[in-house]
């Protein structure tokens, strides 16, 4: 299976370009494929319980949620007001990732 | 004789507007992460992230008024420090088309302008592209 790392930056109130990209991700998390979805910039605010539905289906399938520290430092999102199973990462780590030789990555 | 395109690890494509959003800190930041790591990456602009290297920025952005002592850099400046500190792992590409359509066709030497058609030699040398943003 392939790895995948998915990087989401708009956030829900792009409108629904955001939950279609989080629901791309529950499926291949669903097909048994390794994925990462990263929340940096707006899309961060994805990680606050209630505001994207397709967080919590992609938790459930298996997928593994990723917090960027600074982007939720810079909306004043501590790591309380995030779901639990988020997280929190630096840059450093999502270039480890992106360097892995079978990790396909996709930036929306 | 045209140069043939560098083999890198990563092709960062920035297109999206550059001051729309966190766009361009972030891709500094993955760019400055991956350098860190040893990789060897590419930058191509296109659109108005063109402007971003234009000579014309020179080195530092207007003074803040709520803040007269302090300097603070241009991105044309990060960019060039960025670029001489790996000057055989990073390579920072502008769209010749995009840029002189904004008026931006002088650059700093640290960069080089393609034309577009040849972006696809680009996305062929390198391991990985992102495509951050939309034109």
């Amino acid at each position: 299976m392939t790895a995948h790392l998915l990087i989401e930056s708009g956030g829900p109130q792009t409108g629904p370009a955001c939950e279609r990209f989080l629901g791309d991700a529950a499926r291949l998390a669903r097909d048994g494929h390794q994925v990462v979805l990263f929340l940096v910039e707006n899309g961060v605010t994805a990680a606050v319980p209630g505001t994207a539905p397709g967080i919590e289906t992609f938790l459930r399938h298996g997928g593994e949620l990723w917090v960027d520290t600074f982007s939720a430092a810079q909306r004043a999102l501590p790591a309380a007001d995030l779901t639990p199973r988020a997280r929190l990462v630096e840059m450093d780590d999502v270039a480890a990732k992106l360097l892995e030789p079978r990790v396909r990555a996709v930036w929306h | 004789m045209p140069r043939p395109v560098p083999r890198t690890d990563v092709l960062l494509n920035l297109f999206g507007a550059p001051h729309q959003t966190d766009l361009v800190t972030s891709a500094l930041r993955l760019a400055a992460a991956l350098l860190r790591r040893g990789a060897r990456v590419q930058i191509w602009t296109c659109g108005d992230a063109t402007r971003l290297t234009g000579a014309a920025l020179g080195d530092t952005k207007p003074r803040d008024y709520t803040d007269l002592g302090r300097e603070h850099p241009s991105t044309a400046r990060v960019v060039r420090e960025l670029i001489e500190d790996h000057p055989d792992r990073l390579y920072w590409y502008v769209c010749r088309f995009c840029a002189e359509e904004r008026g931006a066709a002088e650059q700093i030497p640290q960069v080089r302008t393609r034309a577009p058609f040849v972006f696809a030699e680009h996305v062929n040398a390198a391991g990985k592209s992102l495509l951050m943003g939309v034109c």
